[in-house]
């Protein structure tokens, strides 16, 4: 019902730009989001390479922009994220490219492209709409995540939590993670980035007995409701999702300080060809409308302007992730090895 | 006599074809010094076991089926036999997903009925579904097999004083033994391959190697494992190549006479089959349907799926013929035959990513229906001749040699005999291609054209984003589909066919 909503507010709100509120924001002042109304019309077409992790909220925001924009034709190509970075690195070297744009839910694959040098330079006064630590010359995130560890507030209480990931393993807490996971890859690589291989490699070891494995972070944050264990190792909006489902949920979210164990990632996008529609419809992605229902519908945290956090995530600004450079994130090659080598995976 | 055929010409451009992408990916793999870890042997012993299990379960489900379907006259034959084939076209992994939603603790089976049921997962729970949706492979090679056996010699033995069951252990399953084989290299070979499925039963496989490889941009890793992973391929192919039938002229048609309540008996101890394979993911997709409401779903899918399935069978088929004739012409044939069976070992998502390179090379093919339809026919192209081998395999030479000394010329003698004898092994070889291509997804997502969607990848969409009640309808339509399209190939089955061979009454 609320999704139908979106498609439909998004649509008509051309009709609703006359209204003095709405042009009244202006583009004065950059660092709140720009709502829909202010957008230019998209026209003519796109191939837009869609990697999918758990992005089945992503559609609703593409089939609105489509309603809105009847003089632009959408092309989209679904695959795995990985799959389709790949994808785009061989077509590049044979020069048969396809793609105008590529969104992907993990700036790892982001970083790929982008090393392979096939990422256009975005204009300035987009990249300014994003949050200083998420502007990038060469993609523009779209969403984030942020590491977090829910906990079972029946089996233990929030004062058993270190505040540092790197205490983890000295602590008798049994734990849940999801080593396969792409984020949970991510994380190993911040920490491996902040900490330094050996001391990544000692917290892998000393972790490897009190942890439970999943294939998923959702199987993570079940795991911790259920009581099998008392705390995991996941991404934030898992928990967020679980809960709004279940409200009762025995779940808590608990938050280290300043180290990869409070890391924002993000989904993003990029674009493999120049051209104005191509940056008008990253645009599109981080008005106000599309930001506001990222996160209250997928509960993802906008990036771009002030907007609030999803509710149950305290704000940005009294969080404190560790300074990474998302871009950096994409050398996964080293932090495989080091799991491999603590026997992790 | 020892000239190089014409069928061996025809033979080594398809199978450098099939290899090509094999090719491409020692050229990937070439940057990579990763090799299989061998002291991970719990891995290795895993893959190793699931393929056993898969195996094993496949050729104890399919087999007894086969029988029940090609001897025994029960009512509705071909509707049964397209019943208990279709589990080929579902996907294995929406099966395991909805195997681990089912059972357990606070499994749907629990929330429904209240009956708690134990959890299915790990090698166990990877062999029961791996063999669920891979025992058609067996079953439909079987049958082949069997149709062309001569029954006399079941008819002696029983006259003889020899009980029912042991004359079919002693007297038909071993003439059949390389139409077994060749259903059960598949499952094998799949289950190796196969990585959904024992990722969501928990189980550390080498495919779980190669995944994590590639989602962490180790594509030469990836291509480099996979390669090795063809080491046990190797070695289930040349398993499969000591396994002989018998060669016989055909003969008359075996039929068993059942009572109406043994028919109906027999046809009770399908059921489990049929409820675990297919009615439980609908039922469970069902029952999300009623709670989550429905989607969206363009009915387009459906059509996207059976014309591209129908058109890589035909192709799959008619590329498998001189192969397989190849095969049995003499060693040089049989290699050539083998090699086409290399790239079904490999992943899929590796493989798919490999056609794209190959397909890169055909630019003005690239993201067409007909590169699309080449990558299915060259991936799948194993599923036909391994069944067409094993029916031409069990052939006597003496009909084509009669024929030939009354004056036929080998294309002649091969139109008129081999061809309408081989019959049944073209159209369940080209049933198995039709049901692989209908479950296809990394090679339709990634080669199709663009917005180009099956009811595979829609599944595949609503699946990754969680909204599991809209794969119910879909996966109704998938059934449906693949039993018209299976309906339509058998009906050609009797086309061409010897009279002899059929003593079907009326």
């Amino acid at each position: 019902m609320q999704r139908r909503t979106f498609i439909k507010t998004l649509s008509y709100l051309g009709a609703a730009s006359a209204f003095p509120f709405l042009s009244a924001r202006g583009f004065a002042a950059i660092s709140s989001a720009i709502p829909v109304a202010e957008l230019p019309e998209l026209k003519g077409e796109l191939t837009l390479y869609l990697g999918r992790g758990e992005g089945g909220l992503y559609e609703d925001v593409l089939d609105a922009i489509k309603k809105r924009n009847p003089n632009f034709n959408l092309r989209i190509r679904r695959g795995p994220t990985a799959a389709l970075a790949n994808m785009i690195m061989a077509e590049a070297k044979a020069g048969v490219s396809q793609a105008d744009l590529f969104w992907a839910v993990d700036s790892g694959a982001i970083g790929q492209v982008v090393d392979a040098g096939l990422a256009q330079k975005l204009p300035g006064d987009l990249t300014q709409q994003l949050q200083p630590e998420f502007r990038f010359s060469h993609w523009a995130p779209i969403s984030g995540r942020i590491r977090t560890l829910p906990y079972n507030p029946d089996r233990i209480s929030a004062a058993q939590i270190p505040d540092s990931i790197m205490a983890l393993p000295d602590t008798d807490l049994s734990i849940a993670w999801a080593p396969a996971y792409a984020s949970f890859q991510s994380f190993i690589t911040a920490m491996r980035l902040i900490e330094g291989d050996k001391a990544t490699t000692h917290w892998l070891k000393g972790m490897k007995n009190k942890t439970k494995q999943y294939a998923g972070e959702l199987g993570v944050v079940m795991a911790v409701e259920r009581g099998e264990v008392d705390l995991g190792l996941a991404n934030h909006y898992y928990t967020l999702r679980l809960k709004s489902g279940k409200p009762d949920a025995r779940l808590a979210l608990a938050f280290t300080k300043n180290d990869a164990g409070c890391l924002i990632n993000a989904s993003g996008v990029l674009a493999l060809k120049e051209g104005k529609t191509a940056t008008d419809f990253i645009r599109y992605l981080l008005s106000k409308e599309v930001q506001t229902y990222l996160s209250t519908e997928a509960y993802e945290l906008p990036l771009a302007g002030q907007l609030p956090t999803p509710a149950g995530i305290p704000n940005l600004a009294q969080l404190s992730p560790p300074n990474v450079d998302l871009t950096k994130l994409a050398d996964l090659r080293p932090t495989i090895n080091l799991m491999r080598k603590a026997g992790i995976i | 006599m020892t000239r190089w055929p014409l069928s061996y010409t025809i033979s080594l451009v398809i199978a450098l074809l099939a290899f090509f992408p094999v090719i491409i990916l020692f050229a990937l793999a070439s940057d990579s010094v990763q090799m299989f870890d061998i002291r991970n042997l719990e891995i290795l012993s895993n893959t190793l076991l699931l393929m056993l299990f898969t195996a094993v379960g496949a050729v104890l489900i399919g087999v007894p089926l086969a029988l029940l379907v090609t001897y025994v006259k029960i009512p509705w034959r071909k509707f049964w036999l397209i019943l208990l084939a279709a589990p080929l076209a579902l996907p294995s992994y929406l099966g395991a997903f909805t195997f681990y939603a089912a059972f357990g603790t606070g499994g749907e089976i629990e929330n429904v009925t209240g009956i708690a049921t134990p959890a299915l997962n790990g090698l166990l729970g990877s062999s029961v579904i791996m063999a669920l949706y891979t025992y058609p492979f067996v079953l439909l090679s079987t049958r082949a097999a069997l149709s062309s056996l001569d029954a006399s010699q079941v008819y002696a033995a029983r006259t003889l004083g020899m009980p029912l069951l042991s004359s079919i252990w002693h007297v038909v399953l071993p003439r059949i033994r390389n139409g077994i084989a060749a259903g059960t290299l598949l499952a094998a070979m799949y289950a190796l391959s196969d990585f959904g499925t024992p990722a969501i039963m928990g189980l550390d496989t080498f495919t779980r190697e190669i995944y994590v490889e590639y989602n962490s941009f180790g594509l030469s890793q990836a291509a480099m494992l996979s390669l090795q992973l063809l080491v046990v391929v190797g070695l289930i192919l040349y398993l499969e190549s000591k396994v002989k039938g018998s060669q016989e002229p055909p003969g008359r048609h075996l039929t068993f006479w059942p009572k109406p309540w043994q028919a109906n008996l027999l046809l009770l101890t399908t059921l489990p089959i049929v409820m675990f394979a297919i009615v439980l993911p609908l039922a469970i997709f069902s029952l999300w349907l009623w709670r989550e409401g429905t989607g969206n779903f363009d009915f387009t899918y459906a059509l996207n799926s059976a014309y591209a399935s129908l058109l890589a069978a035909f192709f799959a088929v008619i590329l498998a013929l001189p192969l397989a004739y190849a095969a049995i012409k003499g060693t040089m044939g049989r290699i050539m035959e083998r090699i086409t069976f290399i790239g079904f070992g490999i992943p899929g998502i590796v493989m798919g990513t490999a056609l794209i390179y190959a397909g890169l090379q055909l630019p003005f093919l690239y993201q067409t229906l007909a590169l699309l339809i080449l990558a299915y026919v060259l991936r799948f192209l194993p599923l036909a001749v391994g069944t067409i081998r094993s029916s031409t395999e069990s052939l006597d030479g003496s009909l084509v040699n009669a024929a030939r000394v009354l004056g036929a010329s080998p294309k002649e003698a091969y139109q008129r005999i081999t061809l309408p004898l081989t019959m049944r092994g073209i159209v369940a070889g080209g049933a198995l291609v039709f049901l692989e291509v209908m479950r296809e997804l990394p090679a339709t997502l990634l080669l199709g054209p663009i917005e180009f969607e099956t009811l595979a990848t829609y599944l595949w969409r609503v699946y990754e984003a969680g909204y599991f009640g809209r794969a119910a309808i879909p996966g109704l339509i998938l059934i449906f589909i693949s039993a018209l399209g299976l309906a339509l190939m058998f009906s050609t089955e009797r086309w061409n066919s010897v009279e002899l061979n059929e003593e079907e009454q009326r």
